[in-house]
């Protein structure tokens, strides 16, 4: 206390510093309650279920989870064995190769319609406001009201639309019922993504054409180039990075995905993906041990497309 | 002879137009957009018709594109207790409502303060923080409801209360999902308010929550707003943790009520788009009002949907 106010420059550095302590503290003050409920709900439970897939849990002693029974790899064994997981053949895929399938040729096509509705947009027309808000209407409407609205479309039923045109366009005699046509269904699944995920996809898409340098298309034309070698050596580089961002992002969320299949097909006839393999087992079978394996798998795939994220994605923002 | 010469001319140079009209990039340019307008617009189209359809219309031999009148038979079997088969979905609205704006108040308050923290204060810790935020945000769902199932149930035990049919237990976990989101939307917009305003509010004697109140956050209002919206639509959107938390039918939201409807014996679909259309049009209509705030949102913050 006595050495600080001798001189000067000591009780200033000092200040500076508290100053400095109490902006920390008032940061931790703030970020507390956030930081206290996001270990709550995310990162405790994320452990926790690492500890769960190694565990005999089910419903009998889900009240007594801490003392449930060690049982080493058997939930994996058991999710390996599993006809709903294993990959048997052309005919049955089994979970983790659909989930892969499935999410590589969603996010692709999702991305590939997101690029064509972006360079719709990005020529000026008149309405192009309203068109643009409309293209965002498939991702801001719910879940639920969209995957119903296409099961009644593709109803098996004579009142069904897809039926009744395709019928009258004489390319079928008998309704069929898509969503529950082993193979169809999983392509219906995969267009519906893209209708549904597209417009984020247009978005980002928008975001980065809109700042492409228009000297370069200038500089094209004045070498004589068309539309497509514009397109080709200039759209495309400058668009690389995000498109890649985008597909990973996607790839991502599309594998973690559960509502969409399961209120389209509830993960039959071929469309059967982890996500809904974990809640049948976890909230059907209620062997949350074996949900829980699942889960890891799942999520054991999923840190290879993270690495790849950050590995590829982040080091890119950083060289931006 | 002058005057047939003058029309040719006149003939010849409308044709020359719509040829110099039309070419290949605008007819690919029109098709393309008809293409993308009818497949967007008609399944939204569908919901709200079939709707206002009737029974014997719905089951017809082939599907009746435009409803005969403005039918509101399944909207009286959705609101109207006289229905032999009423289903009170207006309960089901206010349960939605009860989950989905605490959630989003709760959000918006904690992530603005987290979130101020991040973008403006230096502390150590910080960028782990953020980027295990960023994280969370690549974690499935499924993975975690597991454990938050056995962990509330644990805790409910212990505290006396029931991990199912419990709203404030679906709130609880909701924030699971949405305060990352608001968090690193929020963090970013803090980040475009230029501190030398703040700065400029502390040599003039304001503390630093003086400066929060009066000046940071009243900048930051149309980000509030707009993350508000984002998180009220992920809990109003919510599927999979009601699905598992909620077992009594007087306590479903929205979209698992409009899951039973579909799913019961008697298939109804008119009163299932009904349903659908009741929950879709409020979002929409919150996403056309803000369309602005909510696209700056989402291409920064890259909401998961």
């Amino acid at each position: 206390m006595t050495s600080t106010t001798e001189t000067s420059k000591p009780s200033f550095i000092q200040r500076w510093r508290s100053l400095h302590a109490r902006e920390a503290r008032l940061a931790w003050y703030l970020i507390l309650p956030t930081a206290l409920i996001v270990f709550g709900v995310v990162i405790f439970p994320a452990i926790f279920s690492v500890w769960i897939s190694f565990r005999e849990v089910g419903l009998s002693n889900l009240n007594d989870v801490f003392n449930a029974p060690f049982v080493g790899l058997d939930n994996f064994q058991k999710v390996f064995n599993d006809f709903a997981f294993k990959f048997q053949g052309m005919q049955s895929w089994g979970a983790a190769v659909t989930s892969i399938v499935y999410s590589f040729l969603a996010t692709t096509l999702t991305v590939l319609i997101g690029l064509i509705a972006a360079l719709l947009l990005n020529r000026p027309f008149r309405a192009r406001g309203i068109t643009r808000a409309i293209f965002l209407f498939p991702y801001v409407a719910p879940i639920v009201s969209v995957a119903f609205v296409w099961k009644w479309i593709l109803d098996p039923r004579p009142s069904g639309v897809v039926n009744d045109v395709l019928i009258s366009l004489g390319i079928i005699d008998l309704p069929i019922a898509p969503l529950a046509t082993r193979g169809l269904a999983l392509v219906i699944v995969i267009i519906f993504e893209a209708w549904r995920y597209f417009p984020f996809a247009m978005l980002m898409i928008l975001a980065r054409l809109q700042a492409i340098d228009r000297t370069m298309y200038e500089a094209a034309d004045v070498d004589g180039a068309n539309t497509w070698q514009k397109f080709r050596n200039i759209t495309l580089p400058e668009l690389r990075y995000v498109l890649g961002a985008i597909f990973l992002l996607r790839l991502m969320w599309t594998f973690n995905k559960f509502d969409d299949i399961f209120l389209l097909t509830g993960g039959g006839f071929g469309t059967k993906v982890l996500p809904v393999l974990t809640y049948e087992f976890s909230f059907k079978l209620f062997d949350f041990g074996r949900g829980a394996a699942t889960a890891m798998i799942l999520l054991l795939i999923l840190v290879i497309f993270m690495a790849l994220y950050i590995g590829i994605v982040m080091r890119n923002v950083e060289e931006e | 002879m002058s005057a047939s010469y003058a029309s040719t001319v006149q003939k010849r140079s409308f044709i020359d137009h719509m040829a110099g009209w039309i070419n290949w990039s605008r007819f690919l340019f029109a098709i393309g957009l008809f293409f993308f307008l009818t497949s967007i617009l008609f399944p939204f189209y569908w919901m709200v018709s079939s709707s206002f359809k009737t029974t014997a219309e719905i089951g017809a031999r082939e599907p009746v594109y435009i409803p005969s009148a403005l039918n509101m038979e399944a909207y009286k079997e959705l609101f109207d207790p006289n229905h032999p088969s009423y289903q009170d979905f207006g309960g089901n609205i206010i349960n939605s409502m009860f989950v989905a704006i605490p959630t989003a108040l709760i959000a918006v308050i904690l992530a603005t303060l987290g979130a101020y923290a991040i973008a403006r204060l230096r502390f150590r810790g910080k960028n782990i923080m953020l980027n295990s935020i960023l994280m969370i945000y690549l974690f499935p769902g499924v993975l975690l409801i597991i454990p938050l199932f056995a962990m509330i149930a644990q805790i409910g035990d212990r505290l006396g209360f029931q991990v199912q049919d419990n709203l404030p237990v679906l709130i609880f976990t909701y924030l699971a999902q949405t305060l990352p989101v608001a968090l690193y939307m929020l963090t970013n917009y803090f980040r475009t308010i230029p501190s030398e305003i703040e700065q400029a509010g502390l040599i003039d004697g304001c503390s630093r929550f003086e400066v929060i109140w009066r000046i940071t956050l009243p900048l930051a209002i149309p980000a509030l707003v707009s993350v508000g919206i984002y998180t009220f639509m992920i809990a109003w959107n919510e599927f999979l943790y009601a699905l598992v938390f909620l077992n009594d039918h007087n306590l479903f939201t929205m979209p698992i009520k409009i899951n039973t409807i579909y799913n019961d014996p008697s298939p109804r679909p008119h009163v299932v788009m009904a349903a659908s259309t009741i929950m879709t049009i409020p979002i929409v209509i919150l996403f056309l009002s803000l369309e602005r705030f909510l696209e700056e949102g989402l291409t920064a913050g890259g909401v998961k949907g």
